[in-house]
């Protein structure tokens, strides 16, 4: 069908999603944006958070995404996500142990600067974890 | 002369070590072709990651303008201190597998006497020979790595990776470059080496030794050595691979991830100016760690799928002297049953000629 976004999402073990949807919804670095058909082509780093398509053979779908990279052409749209995640393979028992050594982390990292950035970034990885596990529907 | 019990004795010993072989060896085919499926499911991934940097450092520059400085993973510096990361077998029974890795590292190591080398290994097998030949490295503080008191040219690290090759994710991998990476941009090594096993196909398998870092040009492997296989080894692999029914060329696998390939070259190289939602230069760091954790996921798959090849032709060659050994016992058992029998009537033809 016409004007509707070619989606694919690879992750470095397979190709997860390879099918047109009419919109999705990324999480960038700094915030969430939407792209549509015939967005400008834009290139940019993903933070942790959740990847949405909407409409198309795609349908309704919802990945967690920790890191990633997407390309935006005006009629496809590739991630690259280091993992991705259905919010129902999501261990919530895992990730709450992961926020506690972030924390821990946060907590020793003392003066170094590398270290918090680290530590900030286990956090941000669990809390979009937890939040994507737990708004399951 | 051994008698008939002894040889049938050994005959059934030969056979269940011939069953036990033959079971490893199906074992290894399957899980060689579920190695080469990962390994061909990870292409599209660094295929992206490799084109999108291509078509970045073409357009960013990768020095700061700030600073002045290059990015820290693309500085070269004289080469004083190298980590070699040698990736090795888990498991023996694979032939000369884990040994050529070893006699690589040893080569490399050979080559470079001027310079300190760390060692760092992956893979039950190197590790172990490893270990008897190089000290361990001394830290005063372990667990930090800090506190250095370096005693030898050429010294192994303590290996908090064990496993990695078992239950091989890139979440692992990107956790052992992110260490290379780190201690590289803190100027603790001038270089990084990796020495695995190149797998294209059964028959198509090297020894390597590839430059990781410092990264000179995206894209380009830097073979440093190579070992090819051996045209004997070759015959071998291939015999080995028709009988367990693995196919020997990647043709009908690659069909379908050819244009898949196709398609991920092209990626983020469109010829139209992007919107970057960050700076580009920003972009950059973020992406070139990540270039060097897909480089060592990709060795340690190859390096996965080149053990259960090597362990399966192994495994093929050790069936095939049970059988012939099998045989010749067989025959050694009916001579000597025969020759008994053969005694036993002259005595009774004999005994009865003598009357």
């Amino acid at each position: 069908m016409a004007n509707q976004l070619h989606v694919r999402l690879v992750t470095p073990d397979r190709v997860l999603v390879d099918s047109t949807a009419d919109a999705i919804e990324l999480p960038a670095r700094n915030g969430y944006m939407e792209a549509l058909f015939g967005h400008a082509p834009l290139l940019s780093e993903l933070g942790a958070g959740e990847v949405r398509t909407h409409g198309g053979h795609a349908g309704e779908q919802r990945y967690f995404v920790s890191w990633g990279f997407v390309e935006v052409l005006p009629d496809r749209v590739t991630i690259l996500a280091e993992t991705a995640l259905k919010p129902e393979e999501i261990n919530a028992t895992e990730a709450h142990q992961e926020l506690e050594r972030g924390e821990k982390l946060w907590s020793e990292a003392g003066d170094d600067a590398e270290k918090y950035e680290e530590a900030n970034h286990v956090i941000e990885e669990a809390e979009a974890k937890l939040a994507s596990a737990s708004s399951r529907s | 002369m051994a008698n008939v019990l002894d040889l049938r004795r050994r005959i059934r010993s030969v056979k269940n070590t011939r069953q036990i072989t033959k079971a490893m060896k199906m074992v290894a085919a399957a899980r060689l072709r579920r190695a080469q499926e990962k390994a061909l499911s990870s292409r599209p991934y660094a295929m992206m990651m490799t084109s999108v940097l291509q078509s970045l450092r073409r357009r960013v520059d990768a020095v700061d303008p700030e600073t002045g400085q290059m990015h820290p993973l693309l500085v070269t510096r004289p080469e004083k201190n190298i980590l070699l990361v040698v990736i090795s077998g888990e498991g023996g029974f694979a032939g000369a597998f884990n040994a050529n890795i070893v006699k690589a590292a040893n080569t490399f190591i050979a080559g470079h006497k001027d310079a300190q080398v760390d060692i760092q290994a992956i893979g039950r097998k190197g590790r172990d020979v490893l270990r008897r030949r190089y000290p361990a490295a001394q830290f005063t503080d372990s667990a930090r790595q800090e506190g250095r008191h370096r005693a030898a040219p050429v010294e192994l690290l303590d290996d908090h990776h064990h496993g990695i090759l078992h239950q091989l994710n890139f979440e692992r991998a990107s956790g052992l470059a992110h260490e290379i990476t780190s201690l590289y941009a803190h100027e603790k090594i001038d270089a990084a080496y990796v020495v695995y096993n190149e797998f294209k196909s059964v028959i198509q398998q090297r020894v390597v030794v590839e430059r990781v870092l410092p990264i000179l040009e995206i894209g380009e492997r830097e073979v440093a050595l190579t070992q090819e296989m051996t045209q004997e080894e070759r015959e071998r692999a291939g015999e080995a691979a028709i009988s367990s029914g693995v196919s020997l060329s990647e043709a009908e696998a690659e069909a379908g991830a050819k244009q898949a390939e196709e398609e991920a070259r092209r990626f983020g190289t469109a010829e139209v100016d992007y919107i970057y939602e960050q700076d580009p230069g920003e972009l950059f760091n973020a992406l070139l760690p990540r270039y060097v954790a897909t480089q060592l996921y990709h060795a340690m798959l190859e390096s996965v799928a080149a053990e259960f090849a090597a362990r399966m032709t192994a495994m093929d060659s050790a069936t095939n002297n049970a059988s012939e050994l099998i045989d010749s016992l067989t025959l050694a058992m009916n001579r000597v049953r025969q020759a008994a029998i053969t005694k036993e009537l002259i005595e009774i033809v004999s005994g009865a000629a003598a009357l």
